[in-house]
């Protein structure tokens, strides 16, 4: 969870945008993260290369929980 | 001592004109097909094809069996080999009167690069290969470095312009940078001729080769700034850019980065929304190139500078524009401002596939400069390009690869 919220706030800040304090598996990527298509598009590229998995590859995600479930991540803080 | 032919470091090969006369008379076998990782073996290959009149089909040493037999045909056995009679004793003028006497005839295939999808089959004769090679009294002590590989274009062009002229040809294609740099110095090369990236992988301008007198660019634009930093590694040497590609040879030469067309070709060339065409008396013969009422679209997208004189810059290759989301990005462009940062030693932006946007912008950059972050390099772009051609991910590397002709990879 906490590389994944590293991750986002890479995005976030590259788009001027406010990073994000925390994030929970609730967390919607549009609405609670305020990621936009482009951004979302960033976060595959970045989530591939850490992780070498295409989280977006078989359909749309939509919140944290489910790319925790793609990347088959612990739920923690780790 | 007989003069050097050709030095090759990583081969450890110095071949003296002698050699290559006393190799080329032992002579008593030919194969069609021309495929090797020895250089010294390739240009020995061509000039028996040019002196014996014999076709030779120049093929990469990297190509897989696959792609041989989807570029030659199925039932074609590239070892095939033929007994010859041997050439007996011969001497450098008897070479090139036979070329000559064999140039019109005698036929030489070769690939395109395939940086534009499967290579494909030109032929061609050394008159239409050799329309810009000189033979000429001023040019006998050129020392060449040998920058591209010797199947390809570019490199048979160098090949004959140094072979005609008696000229030691020096290897540096795949030669590691610092090598190079101590072999221009030691032979006192004078010629050059290579893709803007071959220069910008000899950057930083930290050793000084002022043998070099002749630097030739083609295959890509060479960039203002790269050109800058390479004349002062090159402080006596005059820049010409050339425009040459695999189905037409040289057409056109400049000084800079405006290009014009010359009145005895002029009517063999035209301009249509703004791609070049070129007619097809220069292209050589190839049955998987499709032309348009005569015309073959190089691909190559220009911009007029002025009517009169007729002047015009290349700009980008057609299909190199990326489509991001809907935007099309010209990665050339990107490229051009990122290498304008200090300690930006190198660029190269390309296409990622991306389930959203169908593709992503990336790029990777070598740089000189530690201070140099993604988020400080992201900053310096925001004033300079709009922002879906701000590369999303931006990842620094030691070395950027390149293609088998030495030109960027387009593809990811």
């Amino acid at each position: 969870m906490k590389k994944i919220l590293e991750l986002i706030n890479i995005v976030l800040e590259n788009r001027d945008k406010v990073k994000l304090e925390e994030i929970s598996e609730s967390s919607d990527l549009r609405t609670d993260c305020g990621l936009d298509s482009l951004d979302l598009a960033e976060l595959t590229v970045r989530i591939e290369a850490e992780y070498d998995i295409d989280i977006f590859e078989e359909g749309v995600i939509t919140t944290i929980g489910e790319i925790l479930n793609k990347l088959d991540l612990e739920k923690t803080d780790e | 001592m007989s003069k050097t032919f050709y030095y090759d470091n990583i081969e450890g090969k110095n071949i003296s004109y002698n050699k290559l006369l006393n190799d080329l008379s032992n002579t008593n076998s030919y194969s069609t097909y021309c495929r090797s990782n020895s250089y010294y073996s390739i240009f020995k290959h061509i000039i028996l094809s040019l002196i014996t009149g014999k076709e030779i089909i120049l093929l990469d040493n990297d190509f897989s069996q696959e792609e041989i037999h989807k570029l030659i045909g199925y039932n074609k056995n590239i070892f095939d080999i033929k007994s010859i009679d041997p050439i007996g004793q011969i001497n450098f003028n008897d070479i090139i009167d036979k070329i000559k006497l064999n140039g019109a005839t005698c036929k030489l295939t070769l690939f395109t690069s395939g940086t534009t999808g499967m290579p494909k089959k030109i032929s061609h004769n050394f008159d239409s290969l050799s329309r810009f090679v000189k033979k000429e009294e001023s040019r006998k002590n050129d020392i060449w470095g040998f920058a591209y590989n010797p199947t390809h274009m570019a490199g048979l062009q160098v090949f004959f312009q140094a072979l005609l002229n008696q000229n030691t040809i020096v290897r540096l294609f795949g030669v590691e940078r610092v090598t190079s740099l101590n072999l221009i110095n030691e032979f006192k090369i004078t010629n050059i001729s290579a893709t803007p990236t071959f220069y910008r992988l000899l950057l930083p301008a930290d050793h000084i080769c002022n043998s070099v007198r002749n630097l030739t660019s083609g295959g890509e634009k060479f960039d203002f700034r790269t050109l800058k930093k390479v004349k002062q590694m090159f402080p006596k040497c005059r820049v010409r850019n050339v425009y040459a590609s695999t189905e037409a040879g040289t057409i056109f030469a400049s000084e800079g980065e405006e290009f014009t067309i010359k009145s005895d070709t002029s009517h063999l060339i035209k301009i249509i929304e703004d791609e070049l065409y070129i007619h097809e008396s220069l292209i050589g013969e190839s049955e998987s190139l499709v032309t348009v009422d005569g015309w073959y679209p190089t691909g190559d997208m220009i911009s007029v500078v002025s009517e009169n004189p007729y002047l015009f810059r290349f700009i980008s290759r057609k299909n190199e524009s990326i489509n991001s989301g809907g935007y099309k990005i010209n990665p050339s462009e990107v490229e051009d401002i990122i290498r304008s940062f200090d300690g930006v030693i190198d660029v190269y932006v390309f296409a990622k596939k991306n389930s959203i946007l169908g593709n992503i912008i990336c790029c990777q950059v070598v740089s000189s400069n530690k201070f140099l972050t993604e988020k400080r390099l992201r900053l310096l772009l925001k004033d300079k390009l709009q922002e879906f051609k701000i590369p999303r991910l931006i990842t620094f590397v030691k070395s950027i690869k390149t293609s088998r002709t030495g030109k960027l990879l387009r593809k990811n």
